[in-house]
């Protein structure tokens, strides 16, 4: 009796511990609740009866599972659900007769957990195996059925309330083969050593799956502009050379056909100085995109080597200014029909146009000297090969840069 | 991260931009019959200037490295453009008001002085310097480097706190 007490003791805190965790069953769904919560608080007791002497309550609770469920079996009929309840609350050594029955019921949890068993009692555990031969046969084939049952509702639930109740959590999170990933909108199990592989598999096709990266882009856009730099070279300096024999040829021998020269050319003059400075403006920024003149250090080691773009860039810059700074002649050359005598005093001709036949001349000359520079080296640009080492030479560049101050 | 299509666009705008910048330079002088094409033009030509400058300010601020706070390492490659950009849009803008100004009443006059001239060398070579530093910076904002996470923008940023 002293062991009964003491079983029945020990039974009450395990009834309190489910009621403890009531949030717990809420993750179900609002229909199964009810039930998970009963069957809960059965495998609870079970479980608690099992591994503590207070199996009373664990046997009431399997047999009330193994009368609601199977109205077929013979056996647990014999007792009506009030006389359990009554029982429940008293705790009455009539209950160990019941409960003995439970291990044969739940053959599967009871040998779960039968390690633990054998700590308790010596003479409740032989009480058991005397009855459990004895009813074995009839329950196995009444609670078969449960098995499954159980399996389904307490087999998530309850444990994890067990540990975190009343031990520390030990190895819960046990290395599983299998993951879960979801795919298609599905989840579905993969094997975590696979899981490398496909993520690898992905990265391999984000980087293919690209046909052209944005550093394509910029490239493809780099060399097209440089296929039209190179044609405003050659057609630049075509042009500029031309622009010059035709003044010489109209200005006449020692430029004394100067008159002659404005008649003709005067409507020529302002489209001709738009057209320099829009080709000069394309080579230019040819120019300086082949020697990469924003970085200072690479333009001035090629201007220091004579580099063919460096000089290049040289000639079309000062090409430029000359052309830029006949602005206000040209359109004195364009208003000449329409020009009184303070645009164009008589005489002054020669001193006008003078030294704007010669400027035309050195661009000319600049223009077509550059255009040779750069068609010795036409392939030559450092500003390509920037871009193409923007991933690999950027790195150690930057270092070394911020090292120096340092 | 930067898509190919959104960077292509981007940067087919701003080299539209660009062109029709430089075609405005190159033949404003010949479409001043009347002052008010030239007015037009000028308008348009100064508002593309803007929006290439807000344009790329944007794609500045869309890049990784600008989002994690290393302002630093962008000013440092683009500072030449800002301030040129700065610079070609307040010099263009001066020039446009000074000719139109000039040339309103009466198009078809002779209206350079050795200043206005002087002034309008500055914006022309002003206006290819921005040319060649702005077509470089929209196809080095092309880098992807400037879109991720990357060693080299660890690095960078360890060495901005120090």
């Amino acid at each position: 009796m002293d062991l009964e007490t003491s079983k029945s003791t020990r039974a009450r805190p395990s009834r309190r511990g489910p009621r403890a965790l009531p949030p717990m069953p809420s993750q179900d769904t609002g229909d199964e609740m009810p039930l998970a919560k009963t069957k809960k608080k059965k495998y609870k007791k079970e479980a608690d009866g099992v591994e503590e002497p207070g199996m009373e309550m664990g046997g009431v609770g399997s047999r009330r599972q193994s009368e609601s469920r199977e109205p077929l079996t013979p056996e647990p009929q014999d007792i009506p659900p009030q006389k359990k309840k009554k029982k429940k609350k008293l705790q009455t050594p009539e209950l160990g007769a019941y409960q003995e029955e439970d291990p044969a019921g739940q053959p599967e949890l009871v040998n779960g957990d039968g390690g633990e068993q054998h700590t308790d009692g010596e003479e409740v555990t032989r009480k058991t195996k005397k009855k459990k031969k004895s009813k074995t046969p009839e329950m196995h084939y009444a609670n078969e059925l449960s098995v499954e049952d159980d399996d389904i509702v307490t087999d998530v639930q309850p444990p994890i309330p067990q540990h975190s109740l009343f031990s520390a959590p030990l190895g819960h999170s046990q290395p599983v083969g299998k993951v879960f990933v979801e795919r298609n909108k599905r989840f579905q199990a993969a094997d975590r050593l696979d899981l490398g592989k496909p993520s690898d598999q992905v990265d391999d096709f984000m980087e293919v799956k690209p046909l052209w990266s944005t550093r394509d882009v910029a490239m493809r856009v780099h060399s097209g502009f440089r296929v039209i730099g190179l044609f405003s070279h050659g057609f630049l300096a075509g042009y500029a050379v031309w622009n010059i024999i035709v003044v010489y040829v109209l200005a006449g021998d020692q430029l004394s056909n100067l008159p002659n020269l404005l008649q003709q050319y005067h409507s020529l003059a302002y489209p001709a100085q738009s057209l320099l400075y829009l080709l000069l403006s394309i080579s230019t920024v040819s120019a300086f995109d082949r020697v990469n003149l924003a970085k200072a250090s690479m333009a001035l080691r090629g201007f220091l080597t004579l580099d063919p773009a460096a000089l290049a860039s040289f000639l079309y810059f000062a090409a430029l200014i000359l052309s830029l700074s006949q602005q206000m002649t040209s359109d004195r050359i364009h208003l000449y029909p329409s020009a009184n005598e303070t645009l164009w005093p008589p005489g002054s001709e020669h001193q006008i146009l003078q030294p704007w036949i010669v400027v035309n001349l050195v661009v000319a000359l600049f223009v077509g000297l550059a255009w040779v520079f750069i068609s010795t080296r036409p392939e030559m640009d450092y500003t390509e090969e920037f871009l193409m080492a923007m991933e690999v030479e950027e790195y150690p560049r930057l270092d070394d840069k911020a090292e120096i101050p340092a | 991260m930067l898509q190919t299509n959104n960077y292509s666009l981007v940067l087919l705008i701003q080299l539209a931009l660009l062109t029709y910048d430089l075609f405005v330079n190159s033949f404003s002088e010949l479409l001043r019959a009347a002052p008010v094409v030239q007015l037009v033009l000028f308008i348009i030509q100064d508002i593309a200037i803007l929006f290439n400058v807000i344009i790329i300010l944007l794609m500045l601020f869309n890049t990784y490295v600008f989002q994690v706070g290393l302002v630093s390492v962008l000013l440092e490659r683009f500072r030449a453009l800002l301030l040129l950009s700065a610079l070609y849009l307040a010099l263009s803008i001066a020039l446009h008001c000074w000719i139109l100004n000039l040339r309103w009443l009466n198009s078809n006059r002779f209206v350079w002085t050795d200043g206005l001239q002087t002034f309008f060398v500055f914006q022309r070579l002003a206006a290819v310097l921005y040319y060649y530093l702005y077509k470089r910076a929209t196809e080095y904002l092309g880098d992807p480097r400037l879109y991720e996470d990357s060693p080299w923008l660890r690095d960078a940023f360890v060495r901005a706190r120090q």
